[in-house]
């Protein structure tokens, strides 16, 4: 069963430098700790869409150095509740990127394996009750509180793919009727897939809008952009 | 055995004195009742506000439970 720290990160960022700043601060290290790999040099997209992000691999030249004590608080405690639910599964670990100022870092937990559909049966009342369980264990482990999150390797990525489909709807759907259109609200994990989805876009823009769990992406045609005829006057 | 294996990891992490975690497990065909004792104090650190945690731990043993084929019950006494 795979124990190991994650060493080695892959970020995705609409530019090289920074999906190398996102990586950097999933591993919690600095420039000179890591050796970084350009796996894809993005463009931007044109008002079609298209845009392909940049894409890089940072592994951390020590190992050990990788091994931040409250992530690994964190990891330990989830595979050991996996150990004894008779889960088979890996774990991995990394900070959460903030989206902006409003926002703290968080320890993301990714759960790796086979046959993990039970821990999302029942709409994710496993995860979410490992993920509070998780959260109030590290805090007394830890003495202080650590925001602990979960994911479920795959389910993740299939909502990724949900969202960058919604993204590219609702930027179709703003061009078209001139309007801005307003997403459901959604993590922020969920809204910076949004934001970079359309960041490269030359039809819209977005902005997040609004407090705490009833934030949401709001998607803004730019001016003059897809109207048949500009306003005048 | 497994489920009492869990309930222990988890008890043993939140309370202040897990020399007196305990917890009985009685079986029954494919039922299997889980009670855990605390000391006195603890029972807030093992039952959280609104009893959430002990039902966060009812929601990992049925998922324990549902891998084995059994049934499960949990009270703290």
């Amino acid at each position: 069963m795979a124990m190991e720290h994650r060493a080695s990160v892959e970020t995705t960022a609409p530019t090289v430098g920074e999906a190398v700043e996102r990586g950097l601060a999933k591993l919690g290290l600095t420039r000179e700790q890591v050796e970084i790999v350009v796996l894809e040099e993005g463009r931007k997209g044109s008002l079609m869409g298209g845009g392909i992000p940049s894409r890089v691999r940072l592994t951390a030249l020590d190992p050990t150095a990788a091994e931040d004590p409250d992530l690994e608080a964190a990891r330990t405690v989830v595979q050991e509740l996996l150990e004894r639910m008779r889960v088979t599964a890996s774990t991995t670990a990394e900070w959460t990127v903030p989206e902006d100022e409003h926002e703290t870092r968080h320890a993301l937990i990714e759960i790796h394996g086979q046959d993990l559909g039970i821990m999302v049966s029942r709409r994710g009342e496993g995860l979410a009750a490992m993920q509070y369980l998780a959260r109030m264990m590290v805090g007394r482990k830890l003495g202080r509180p650590l925001p602990v999150i979960l994911d479920v390797e795959g389910f993740r990525r299939r909502r990724e793919q949900q969202l960058r489909r919604m993204a590219r709807r609702a930027a179709e759907q703003a061009v078209e009727r001139g309007r801005t259109i307003t997403l459901e609200p959604m993590p922020s994990n969920e809204r910076r897939i949004v934001h970079i989805e359309l960041r490269g876009h030359e039809g819209v823009t977005t902005e997040s809008v609004g407090v705490g769990r009833q934030r949401k992406v709001t998607v803004v045609p730019k001016a003059g952009a897809g109207a048949d005829e500009p306003p005048s006057g | 055995m497994a489920m009492k294996e869990l309930v222990e990891y988890i008890a043993k992490a939140l309370v202040e004195d897990p020399a007196q975690v305990h917890i009985s497990e009685v079986v029954t065909g494919a039922n299997v009742h889980l009670e855990l004792m605390v000391a006195p104090d603890d029972r807030g650190r093992v039952i959280g506000q609104n009893g959430r945690i002990a039902n966060a731990i009812r929601s990992l043993l049925w998922v324990a439970a549902a891998q084995e084929g059994h049934r499960v019950t949990f009270d703290i006494v």
